[in-house]
Order: structure tokens, then C-alpha cells, then sequence
């Protein structure tokens, strides 16, 4: 069950996020960026993201989630406006997930691409 | 979902204001942020707010949505609405309190009764493979059971072929001396297998072998747990000691365990058991022939108790040729141990109290649906803003089912609680029919049965307004709410307040009928007229007494130095006190062989029928010239001489002669020609009090000596204070003997009510928490409907009406209820009377005197609990009224 995907952002002229891929997106974000906080991934997301929009608030569910699940770990941190915040990073098996992750993702899509390529 | 997620999701669940916060902050932090940003691009801080928010989305759903991801939703919901439950009762105490008690009441009384019925009617017998247990009796009539003889005990025992184990119990008792004190020691008489039958094993020593089950077997005893405590100081040497009973060594062979044995009557007045004897038959019991034996048996795996029954009676059947001609006719019946334990009338008592107590259950509800309706019309406004700020309705159906279960739940508490203190109150009240094997106790079972109800009590009060909520339309909710009524639920109330005029009403019927039946059972003349009269029993030794001499020789020393006593108006030995049950014999008249006519047999020394004031009729009572070298006399009373008139024919029974047997204190019983000599008036010796006089022979005690003996002494003051005196002066004449059983002759009255007091005094409680529901249930219908229209009231005072109009314009519709109540409410008290019936006593179970009372006693009580708001209409100042918004 992604309860999350029904709070993205439906507006007609905007891409929706394909099913399953904010997890994927937040922890290569944290791979790449190393320790974020929540502001930081979600516009990270939007920069990498270009068309697609999402709700910066769905995000935190999300965050949630994925500490629950063990693969992001958080710790306090200072903000860019001097307050306390939590610094999300990518645990050792949240890099194993996220090698998984985009496995299954790169198989997905190759499939899609396979069937959209055998189209006459 | 993987188990470390749920596992976080659990511990979310007690971290959830915590979390909320963290996320609270986060938001805050990020909110900050993107306005920081913004503003470094230059937008004003109004437009740098905004759009921080709309990019962030909506925060609300946002939080609503981490808080389903995070944990375990539901959960949250109840742990939220129990919290807001508890607000509420905590800002309503009053309704609280109220609430809570009338559950605790209902709950309370519930759990108690269940507990009583569990434990006598329910809960297996505590031994193993209960069902097995049988009692054994002899069947005269298809109707009537007698005990056996040791005849047939052995024979039939011999022959039958359906037991693991069998015993022959009887009654005994002894006189133990344990530091310097005389005591008597009730008893059993048992054969070598008693303890298999029951399978006990001793926790010290062993039960009984058989060659301690024979004439001139060795002297051994087994004792009770609470013998074993009590007497003995739970001595750990005690196989190494003896028991002196009755001046005999006797060798303790074992210990039984505690539990049901430590609490085995053989009747109400006695104590509990603390030795049993091997019964080791004699060859002169044998012969004697006397019904006195109380077999139990086990039955051999797969007998059942009919095969068991038809092998018994063939058995039986097989020495046609030994027993008496006259009783070759009687049956054998078999009975299931654990039903003959619990009396009839005591069953019966118990299912009434069942039922009455159900009965203020289901008033206890109705009363609680009426106060959480009352209380949803006050909160029908809050109820319609919380649905009006999106609060969905299957929520707020949660909502109000969790604060009803919330009141079941401590109304659930409080009534264990309750019911706990109500049992310990209790215990000592019981009466004494409880069988030994019922162990009163709030258990599992119990707990369970509390946690039942509690789940009842919930659904039954939280469904009424849960549904009308979910029923009703917002609009109208909200539009009603500011009228501060709703006719509809004025309705249902008035629906409610009517069964429960009904229900009390069956309940004050059934206690009319009880108590008038009680009062009737209290009237009932048991013949003695004497008031303050001393009763006690004396027994003594065979060994210390072996002539019917020695003993004649006691009983006049005795006597004397009791009559001797200051304060002692006339004292007298016998056989048996009244209503304490008596033996049984036949009674001839010569020249008659065909008639032989049952009696009550009672051994009476001289002075008994002054001493106990029972009136002489005709002729005289016995005297001290009344001795065995005298002529053999008889008194007989009233009920045996009409017997005497119908039967044979004997116009003047004094002067009569007829044939009782001479039973012989070390002879063997014969029967003589007796003359009668005086008719005094009925005695009652059967402990029910309901059943017919019975017909009774009395015969001197000097021409029928018995080693045991009643004391019966009346004096000028209170009885139970010459009782001291008179255990010293037993202590001079023998100080082996002891005086026990000491009670006054009302005591002995007041235990042949038990049984019928107690259902009496339990439904009358009932019927009084009932009718006190019923009236606060009423007394909040009308104040409520007095102040929903204030308004109206002022209005019509306006315009000239005066108190008289107000009081019928509030009343009219509870005028109606309460009548519409007490008509289902009568139509009950007969429906209810099937199960009373056998209860009442002289009492028809449609009396309509009892009837007529309560009803209008119900009436009366539901006007003035009706008339107390109802003056308060009166009272409303019109200029005041219209002026407010009510």
C-alpha cells in the first residue's frame, strides 16, 4: 500500500510521479548529496526532477517510511537559518535498497522499452 | 510490510505527541527555509510565505498522512477517543459518577449472584471425573427416597457389578477431649473405600485398608485438613498420634486435603466433619435392620447411571428372600452425586436470584441508554460542528461507541469491586444449603462473566445513540441542538422509561409475593409456645455408658442439677428438638393386621412438652414415673390421633393401646403394646416448614435410652446466658462429655427459613434498586421536558393558563407512560410467577392484593419523582421565559 502517491500533486499540466519512485529518488538523492535535510532533498527532487512536481510536504511521509524501514538514518543538525533540524543519510542497508531498487527499476523500464520498441 | 517497520509502527503508537512535534518542527524548519530562499530572490516576506506554503501543499493532510504511514491508525483513533472520553466524564463528574455507579450496581450485583450460582450449580464437583459419582438410595414410594440398611448395603454391594469403588456413609459424631476440653467431633462412618469413591488421596498417610473395615478391626481414623490445623496445630507428626474419641484410642492414619472436605455438613446445623471412621459392621447391625446407611458410589467407566440403576435393582431383587415382606416392593434410585447436594428449594432460589438480578441489569442499561441520550441532546450541537469541520461519522459513531465502552469498562471494575465486598458480606449469610463441594470465590470464570457484561452493557447503551447520530441528518441536528430538544428522542426515552416502570414493577410484584409468602412461613405454628428456650446437644459415650441404667442415671442427674439452675423455668432431655427432623416408624393397633400406619418417632424425657410449651390437649405427659419398669406408654398428637379417628377407627386415642417398637439401648429392638396416655398439640419436627403436621408418636426417654441427647431448657432470661452455668455443670457430672450445638429455639426456627429468606430479601433489594432507576429515570423525562419547554409554558401562562394546565400539559405524556408500564409491567409479575411459584408458601402467585400494592406503590413513587420537576413548571416566571433563548 503507497498511501503517499495520493497526495502528489494531480495538476493536469504537470507529469505525475511514476508509481514507486519517490523512494528510489530520495535515497539516490542521499547517495549523491551525502547527509540532507528535508528541505534540501525536496528541492534537490524538484532541480533533478524539471518537469515533475510533487507537494514538498509529501515528502515527509516518505522520510518516515524509510527511517522505519531502516535504509535512512537521521541525525540533529544546524539549518542554512540557524535552527535545529534533522539531517537525513543513507544507512549501509539503504545502499543495498537502493541498488535494488534501481535494479528493478532498470529491468521495468527495459521491459517497457522492449515492448514499446516491438510496437509496428 | 517488513517486521522492522511494524515493529517502529507499535512503538509509534505510545510516541505519537512526540512525534507530532519533531514533525511539527520539521515543518516549521522547512517552511522557513523555502521563505528564506525565497526572499533571497528577491519577493517581499508576504508574497516569500506564500509560496513557501503553496509549494510545500497542504499541511494538515500532510500530517494526517505521516500519521497513517507511521503507525498503527486505528489504535491511535481509540487511544484518542478514550483520552477524549475520559475529558468528558472528567468535566461531567455528576453524569460520571452516576453513570458509573448505576453500572457498578447492575455489574456488581451480576458478578456476585453468577459467582454464587457458579459455584453451587455450574463448577464441577471438585473431585476427579465428577459425573461418575453417584448417590444410592432406597425408593419406598416412586416419590420418596430412604437411606439403607446394612443388610442391603452388603448384599447388594456384594452382587452388584457396576462400581470402581462403593462406601456406606452415615452420620457420627464423638466426644474428643483435646487440651482438657471436651469437644464434640461430628463425623463419618464410611467403608474402606470411601476415598476411592472420591478419589482423594491423603496428603499424609494413607486411607483406610479393608481389614480396618471389620468387626474387631483395629481403631483408626482419617481427619480433615482443618481438623488436622485447627485441633492439632498442623502437628507434621501427627500419624504418630492418637485421637481419643469417645474415651477410645483411635490410630490417625492419614490426612485428608483441604478443600471440599474441610466444608462437609452432613445437615446445616452441624459443623463440618473432622474424623472419618471405617465403619467395620457388626453382626447386630446386621440383623437390626435400620435404614441409616447413605451409599456413594463411582460408576465403572462406561456404566451409565441407568445400566448401573437396573443392575442394582436386580441385585436387589436376588435377596427377596432376606428382607421384610412389607419393603420388597421398594426401588433403588440412583442419583448424580453433584444434584443431591444442592436442595431443590435452594436451586430454585438461586435461578430467581439469577433472574431478578438480570432483570436490574437491563434496568441499569435503560437507565444509562436515557442519561447518554439526555446528554446527546447537549452535545447534538457539538456533535453537528465536529461533522460540519469534516470529522467523518464513522468516526464520530467510534467516537461515542469508545466513550460507552469506556463506561463499561469501569463500571465492569467497580462492579468486581463491588461484587467482591458484596461475596465477603455474603459468606457468612449464605444459607446453609450451600453444598460442601461450592467454593464461593470471584475467579476466572467470574471475571470473564464481568468482562461479558461490560462488552454487553457497552454495545447496549452505545448503540441507541450512536445510531440516532448516524441516522439523523446534520442540518436538522444542528437546527435542533439550538432548540436544545428533539421530540423523536423524547420519544425513545419515554419508550425506555416505560420498560423500565415494567421491569421494576415484576420485580416488586415477586418480592411482595415472597415476603407475604415469608411472613405466612413465619406464622406458621411449629407448636412451641415457650419463648426463651436453650437448646443443645448432649451426647454420651456407649463405653462411658454401657447400660441403659448408667445412661437413665445421667440423664436425672443432669436434669436435676439443670432444673436446680437460677433462672431455669424447666428443662428436659430428648431425642431430637423440633424442626430438626426425627426418625421415622410404624405404628399397629391390635386386633388390626392390615393397617399399618407411618409415624414420626420421638423419644421425649419428662417436662419436654411443658419446657418447650406444647399444649396438652387430653390426658397427661410423661413423668418421672414413666421408667423402663413402668408401663409401657405413648403420647400421641394431634395429626396421628385424626389418624387414629380415619384409620382405625379410635374415637378416644387416650387409653388406646397400640404396637411401637421398644428400641433397645443394648437389646434388640422388639415391639410391644403401648397405651396412650395424652394428646398434646402439633409439633413441628420437619425442617419445612411448608409441608403437612406430621403424625407423631412420642415414647419416654427412660423407656427408650439413646446416647444421644438434646438439652431443651426455658428460662426466665436471655437463653444463650445460662449456657456457661450449664457446661460446668456437665463438666461435674462428666467431663468427658460435651455440650455442643448451643442455640435457642429461634435460632433452629430461623434456619428452617433458609432458603425462602434469602430470594425474599435478594428480589426485594432488587425490587428497590429497580424502582429507585425507574423513578430517577422518570425524574429526568419530565425535567427535561419541563425545561425543552420553558418556553412554551411561559407562552401559555402569557396567555392565562393557569398551575393545573401546566402540570397536566407536562404530565400528560408521562401519565401515559407510567400507565402503559405498569400494565406490561403486571402482565410480567404473572409470566414471572411460573418461576416463583414453588417458592411462595399460602400465597397465590396472582395474589391480587400483593398486586394492587405494588402497583400503586410504583405509581406513587413514579408521580413523585415526576412531580418534583413538574412544580418547577409551575413556578416559571412568563416574562423570564420568553425573554431567554431556551
Amino acid at each position: 500500500m503507497r498511501l503517499y502517491m495520493s497526495i502528489i500533486d494531480m495538476s493536469k499540466d504537470k507529469a505525475d510521479l511514476p508509481y514507486g519512485t519517490l523512494d528510489l529518488l530520495v535515497l539516490q538523492t542521499l547517495q549523491t548529496m551525502g547527509p540532507l535535510h528535508g528541505y534540501a532533498i525536496a528541492r534537490r527532487i524538484e532541480q533533478v526532477s524539471g518537469s515533475l512536481r510533487l507537494s514538498q510536504g509529501s515528502l515527509y511521509p516518505a522520510l518516515i517510511r524509510l527511517e522505519q524501514q531502516g535504509w535512512i538514518g537521521t541525525k540533529r543538525g544546524i539549518s542554512e537559518t540557524n535552527r535545529q533540524v534533522k539531517v537525513y543519510s543513507l544507512t549501509r542497508s539503504g545502499e543495498k535498497q537502493l541498488q535494488v531498487e534501481v535494479e528493478r527499476w532498470e529491468q521495468a523500464s527495459a521491459l517497457v522499452a522492449r515492448v514499446l520498441g516491438a510496437r509496428p | 510490510m517488513s517486521l522492522r517497520r511494524q515493529l517502529a509502527r507499535a512503538i509509534a503508537l505510545f510516541r505519537g505527541r512526540q512525534l507530532d512535534r519533531e514533525l511539527d518542527e520539521e515543518i516549521a524548519a522547512h517552511l522557513e527555509l523555502a521563505e528564506h530562499e525565497a526572499r533571497a530572490r528577491g519577493l517581499d516576506p508576504v508574497a516569500a510565505r506564500q509560496q513557501a506554503l503553496r509549494a510545500f501543499g497542504g499541511v494538515d493532510q500532510m500530517k494526517e498522512q505521516h500519521r497513517d504511514v507511521r503507525s498503527v491508525r486505528w489504535a491511535e483513533n481509540i487511544a484518542r477517543d478514550v483520552r477524549y472520553g475520559i475529558a468528558g466524564l472528567r468535566r461531567d463528574p455528576l453524569f460520571a459518577v452516576v453513570a458509573i455507579g448505576v453500572l457498578a450496581l447492575g455489574i456488581g450485583a451480576n458478578v456476585a449472584v453468577f459467582s454464587l450460582v457458579d459455584a453451587v450449580l455450574f463448577r464441577p464437583l471438585p473431585f476427579p471425573q465428577p459425573d461418575r459419582l453417584v448417590r444410592w438410595w432406597e425408593a419406598p414410594t416412586p416419590t420418596s427416597t430412604n437411606s439403607t440398611t446394612v443388610l442391603n448395603f452388603t448384599s447388594i454391594a456384594g452382587l452388584s457389578q457396576s462400581f470402581d469403588a462403593l462406601s456406606a456413609e452415615a452420620r457420627t459424631s464423638a466426644t474428643a477431649v483435646i487440651e482438657g476440653e471436651p469437644v464434640r467431633l461430628q463425623g463419618r462412618l464410611v467403608s474402606a473405600d470411601h476415598f476411592r469413591v472420591f478419589g482423594v488421596v491423603p496428603v499424609l498417610g494413607r486411607g483406610f485398608i479393608a481389614e480396618e473395615d471389620r468387626a474387631g478391626g483395629p481403631a483408626v481414623v482419617v481427619i480433615s485438613h482443618a481438623a488436622w490445623q485447627t485441633r492439632f496445630g498442623g502437628d507434621p507428626a501427627i500419624l504418630a498420634r492418637t485421637l481419643l474419641l469417645d474415651n477410645v484410642p483411635h490410630q490417625i492414619v492419614g490426612v485428608l486435603p483441604a478443600g471440599a472436605f474441610d466444608r462437609d455438613k452432613a445437615r446445616p446445623q452441624d459443623d463440618a466433619a473432622s474424623f472419618w471412621k471405617p465403619q467395620a459392621f457388626t453382626e447386630a447391625q446386621l440383623a437390626a435392620g435400620s435404614h441409616w446407611l447413605n451409599p456413594v458410589g463411582r460408576l465403572k467407566p462406561g456404566i451409565s447411571i441407568e445400566a448401573a440403576r437396573a443392575d442394582l435393582l436386580a441385585a436387589r431383587q436376588r435377596i427377596d428372600d432376606i428382607i421384610p415382606a412389607w419393603k420388597r416392593s421398594w426401588s433403588v434410585v440412583l442419583e448424580p452425586y453433584d444434584e443431591q447436594l444442592v436442595e431443590s428449594r435452594f436451586r430454585q432460589a438461586l435461578y430467581v436470584a439469577l433472574a431478578g438480578v438480570v432483570v436490574v441489569l437491563a434496568i441499569a442499561c435503560a437507565n444509562l441508554t436515557n442519561l447518554l441520550l439526555a446528554r446527546g441532546v447537549a452535545r447534538e450541537k457539538e456533535l453537528a460542528v465536529r461533522a460540519a469541520l469534516g470529522a467523518g461519522r464513522h468516526r464520530m459513531v467510534a467516537q461515542l461507541l469508545t466513550e460507552a465502552s469506556l463506561l463499561g469498562i469501569l463500571g465492569a471494575v467497580a462492579g468486581i469491586v463491588l461484587a467482591e465486598v458484596l461475596i465477603r458480606v455474603a459468606v457468612p449469610l449464605l444459607p446453609a444449603a450451600m453444598p460442601y463441594t461450592a467454593e464461593l470465590r470471584i475467579d476466572a470464570r467470574a471475571l470473564g462473566w464481568a468482562a461479558a457484561l461490560g462488552v454487553f452493557v457497552s454495545t447496549a447503551v452505545g448503540i441507541l445513540p450512536a445510531l440516532r447520530l448516524s441516522r439523523g441528518s446534520l442540518a436538522t441536528s444542528l437546527n435542533q441542538a439550538s432548540r436544545g430538544s428533539s421530540s423523536s428522542n423524547d420519544r425513545i426515552r419515554r419508550v425506555i422509561v416505560g420498560a423500565t416502570v415494567a421491569a421494576s414493577l415484576v420485580l416488586v410484584c415477586t418480592s411482595f409475593l415472597l415476603f407475604k409468602s415469608l411472613v405466612r412461613l413465619q406464622q406458621v405454628d411449629i407448636g412451641v409456645r415457650a419463648p426463651r428456650v436453650l437448646a443443645a446437644s448432649v451426647d454420651i459415650s456407649r463405653e462411658a455408658y454401657p447400660t441403659a441404667e448408667a445412661a437413665s442415671a445421667f440423664y436425672r442427674r443432669f436434669v436435676e442439677r439443670v432444673r436446680a439452675m437460677p433462672g431455669v423455668e424447666s428443662a428436659s432431655l430428648s431425642a431430637d428438638l423440633p424442626l430438626e427432623g426425627t426418625g421415622g416408624e410404624y405404628l399397629r393397633v391390635p386386633g388390626n393386621a392390615a393397617d399399618r400406619l407411618t409415624v414420626r418417632f420421638k423419644r421425649a424425657g419428662d417436662a419436654y412438652f411443658e419446657t418447650l410449651g406444647i399444649p396438652v390437649i387430653a390426658g397427661r405427659t410423661f413423668t418421672e414415673a414413666d421408667r423402663a419398669d413402668g408401663e409401657l406408654v405413648a403420647i400421641v398428637n394431634e395429626a396421628l390421633a385424626a389418624d387414629l379417628r380415619r384409620i382405625f377407627g379410635v374415637n378416644d386415642p387416650v387409653g388406646q393401646v397400640v404396637d411401637l417398637p421398644v428400641i433397645g439401648y443394648s437389646t434388640p429392638t422388639v415391639r410391644r403394646p403401648m397405651r396412650i396416655v395424652g394428646i398434646v398439640a402439633n409439633e413441628r419436627v420437619s425442617p419445612d416448614l411448608r409441608a403437612e403436621a406430621d403424625s407423631i408418636a412420642y415414647v419416654p426417654l427412660l423407656q427408650a435410652p439413646i446416647t444421644w441427647l438434646k438439652l431443651a431448657a426455658r428460662v426466665a432470661g436471655e437463653p444463650l446466658a445460662v449456657a456457661p452455668a450449664v457446661r460446668q455443670v456437665l463438666r461435674e457430672i462428666d467431663s468427658h462429655v460435651a455440650l455442643a450445638d448451643v442455640q435457642t429455639i429461634d435460632d433452629i426456627k430461623s434456619r428452617s427459613l433458609s432458603g425462602l429468606r434469602e430470594p425474599a430479601w435478594l428480589i426485594g433489594m432488587f425490587a428497590a434498586l429497580a424502582t429507585a432507576l425507574a423513578a430517577l429515570g422518570l425524574y429526568g423525562v419530565v425535567a427535561h421536558a419541563v425545561s425543552a419547554r420553558r418556553r412554551e409554558i411561559g407562552v401559555r401562562m402569557a396567555l392565562g393558563a393557569d398551575g393545573g394546565d401546566v402540570i397536566r400539559l407536562v404530565l400528560h405524556n408521562v401519565a401515559i407512560t407510567v400507565a402503559v408500564g405498569t400494565l406490561a409491567g403486571l402482565a410480567g409479575s404473572v409470566a414471572a410467577t411460573r418461576i416463583t411459584q414453588s417458592l411462595l408458601f399460602e400465597v397465590s402467585s396472582v395474589d391480587p392484593a400483593a398486586f394492587a400494592v405494588a402497583a400503586i406503590g410504583l405509581l406513587t413513587v413514579g408521580l413523585i419523582a415526576a412531580a418534583v420537576p413538574a412544580r418547577r413548571a409551575v413556578r416559571v416566571d412568563p416574562t423570564i421565559a420568553l425573554r431567554s433563548d431556551g
